[in-house]
């Protein structure tokens, strides 16, 4: 029940190693909020950037004929870990909560968990 | 004589010529001049445009409405997030006092982060239409409020830029606009494999009529979101727009006749009559290059 900053906020400080998290609408490509962040890491060129990262996950599946539905994907930079989180939700616009870990100060198990969470704070 | 000879070889000096893009720029490309202006004087009230309005708070975006989408009602209910009777009871309540927003969320019908991401998502999507470019100048009426309150009011620089990333988005997905506002249909070519389950949604409403403002209302899906997935199948070949029904050839054309072949197809009901008029809007459209030197 809380507003998506607040929501955001929560991700941000509560979540050991989290640089930057972003709440993303992935048709339009749009950051609908951002937390974090820095001068050299945009979120919002971010979140339009891992919109193509998901669609192109979708069409692999769609391709292959999987019928199950995304829960998150990981991306392992050699510092960074990139958490995307499908929101699943009766909206149905299509949104992910995209997360920025240290990898040097983060629990990825713990991470995964406390995103699920926050999700279901948002609850669209 | 001879000064004579060679004034008439010098070529005439070049008549004074606009840069075409540059000043598509100046006059409506560069979303609205009018809204930077109300936004820095800190503007409360609506800006009316051809294809939709923005309310403004403090200079700020509160809401926007377009009749090319569908509205923050349709979407909520659509898939039950709210229930119609809830909306309903809520506007009846808290409407008069601009606070419907706030009264939904207090009332427990609806979790203020669910609403918020709900309403960014009307407001941008009504924004990215009543913000293209059109033939006439909008208008702005000070004061003026809209009965939902404001939820997350938005700065118009962030709704300005959003737009223009929506209109670079369309155009690198494939750069033909005539498919976001014509009759679409099949172009009978197998549906390409990359079709999603998205895609299939809006391809089985497709039928000759329908438009993708159509389309999005029917589906219940912010309209921009149906143009990115109209585009992508248009790219894929899969669909094409119906081409306009050739001028009628037989009777002298009407005034009522030409302006129709003139105007670019558009949703019924987005035009206001006034506007009609080839003759006012190109006016109007002259008047409006003009004030944006």
């Amino acid at each position: 029940m809380a507003t998506t900053e607040t929501a955001l906020k929560e991700a941000l400080t509560s979540i050991e190693g989290a640089t930057g998290v972003a709440l993303v609408d992935y048709t339009s490509g749009m950051a609908l909020g951002t937390m974090g962040g820095s001068k050299t890491f945009d979120l919002n060129i971010a979140a339009a950037g891992n919109t193509d990262v998901v669609r192109a996950k979708m069409r692999t599946m769609e391709h292959l004929g999987l019928k199950g539905e995304i829960e998150d994907i990981l991306i392992t930079l050699s510092s960074q870990y990139h958490l995307i989180r499908m929101m699943k939700g009766r909206g149905g616009n299509g949104l992910f909560l995209y997360l920025v870990l240290d990898i040097n100060r983060s629990n990825l198990a713990m991470a995964r968990h406390q995103l699920k969470r926050i999700e279901s704070e948002i609850e669209v | 004589m001879t000064t004579l000879r060679t004034d008439l070889t010098t070529p005439p000096p070049r008549l004074p010529v606009r840069d075409r893009a540059a000043a598509r720029q100046r006059a409506w490309g560069g979303v609205s001049p009018m809204l930077g202006r109300l936004a820095t004087e800190r503007a409360t009230g609506v800006l009316v445009r051809e294809r939709g309005s923005l309310y403004l708070a403090d200079g700020e975006v509160v809401h926007a409405e377009s009749p090319a989408v569908p509205g923050l009602d349709v979407l909520l209910t659509a898939r039950g997030t709210l229930d119609a009777a809830g909306w309903r009871d809520a506007v009846g309540a808290a409407g008069e006092r601009s606070r419907v927003g706030r009264f939904l969320v207090e009332s427990g019908r609806i979790g203020a982060g669910a609403l918020e991401v709900c309403h960014l998502g009307a407001l941008y999507d009504a924004a990215y239409f009543a913000l293209s470019p059109s033939g006439a100048p909008g208008h702005f009426t000070y004061g003026d409020r809209h009965w939902l309150g404001p939820v997350r009011p938005v700065p118009v620089a962030a709704v300005e830029h959003e737009t223009l990333r929506r209109r670079a988005l369309l155009h690198r997905i494939w750069p033909d606009p005539a498919p976001d506002s014509a009759p679409l249909l099949l172009s009978g070519s197998p549906a390409a494999p990359t079709v999603t389950a998205r895609q299939h949604a809006v391809l089985a409403l497709v039928n000759g009529v329908r438009t993708a403002a159509d389309i999005a209302l029917a589906l219940a899906r912010p309209a921009f979101h149906t143009l990115v997935d109209v585009r992508r199948l248009a790219a894929a070949g899969v669909i094409a727009p119906k081409a306009p029904p050739p001028p009628a050839v037989t009777a002298p054309p009407p005034p009522s006749a030409s302006s129709v072949s003139s105007a670019p197809p558009a949703p019924p009901g987005t035009l206001p009559p006034s506007f009609a008029d080839p003759n006012i809007t190109l006016l109007k459209r002259l008047r409006d290059a003009l004030e944006a030197l």
